[in-house]
């Protein structure tokens, strides 16, 4: 095995996030929304827990956020920064290399050495 | 989310330690989610005891919400995350700044001090005079 991965574990959620919005800013209902169709509803949760995973990313400096007032609404639109598209690139590709080998184990490697 | 459970969210997160900005921050966002939740669920004809319950239910239980943001070491302040960094921290600042307390004190009490001053200088100018008097009068017999 290459490395522990404790992204992998932790960071889904950032990865979607920071993949809705790599296109264009969005505000949180609106991420919300994306996430549920480009997912096809695969993922369940509340969807007030979108609110801290985009604050500690924004806290961390992967993402800006800029309030706007549309239709009367305050919205807060949040943005990628560099360091969130570096942020993206890196957990993509931690996610890949883990899918894929979690793919491998499934589609018939069962651990057997004899079998291998 | 209604006012009353958004303001009951607040106290928690900020009985939690989350930093205040955040705090207010979340609040606000959840009660525009909130607020988009029920519009949606309105135009496609539910009444709104129905919508509110839907928007509630699509938004998550506040002990969900509150569980998710303690869990961001990030969002908290910084005596939550470092306790022990932040009693020593502040223990240092208490033993420095003692020294410089009574001279705070005197210049925040100027006026009082001056009053003070003035008062026990004429006391002082005063007692001086009746001593002074006393013992150009007082002839002792020998």
């Amino acid at each position: 095995m290459a490395q522990t991965n404790p992204p992998f574990l932790t960071g889904v959620p950032e990865l979607l996030v920071l993949r809705m919005l790599s296109g264009r800013e969005m505000y949180g209902y609106e991420i919300v929304k994306a996430m549920r169709l480009v997912t096809q509803e695969a993922i369940g949760f509340g969807e007030g827990v979108i609110y801290p995973v985009l604050h500690a990313l924004e806290e961390g400096g992967a993402l800006r956020a800029r309030r706007k007032s549309v239709n009367g609404r305050e919205r807060v639109y949040y943005a990628v920064t560099t360091k969130g598209k570096r942020r993206l690139e890196h957990l993509s590709d931690e996610w890949k290399r883990v899918s894929s080998g979690v793919n491998s184990a499934l589609n018939g490697a069962n651990g057997d050495p004899e079998h291998a | 989310m209604r006012d009353r459970q958004l303001e009951s969210l607040r106290l928690e997160l900020l009985k939690g330690g989350v930093i205040p900005f955040y705090v207010e921050r979340t609040i606000a966002e959840l009660g525009e989610h909130y607020a988009d939740l029920e519009s949606v669920a309105l135009a496609r004809g539910l009444t709104a005891e129905e919508a509110a319950r839907v928007a509630s239910n699509a938004l998550g239980n506040e002990r969900a919400i509150v569980a998710a943001i303690l869990a961001r070491p990030e969002l908290l302040t910084f005596s939550r995350r470092w306790p022990r960094v932040a009693n020593c921290l502040n223990s240092a600042a208490a033993i420095g700044t003692l020294p410089g307390l009574p001279l705070l004190y005197c210049i925040e009490h100027r006026p009082e001090l001056a009053r003070w001053g003035a008062a026990v200088s004429i006391a002082a100018t005063l007692m001086g005079s009746v001593l002074a008097v006393l013992n150009w009068l007082i002839v002792l017999p020998y």
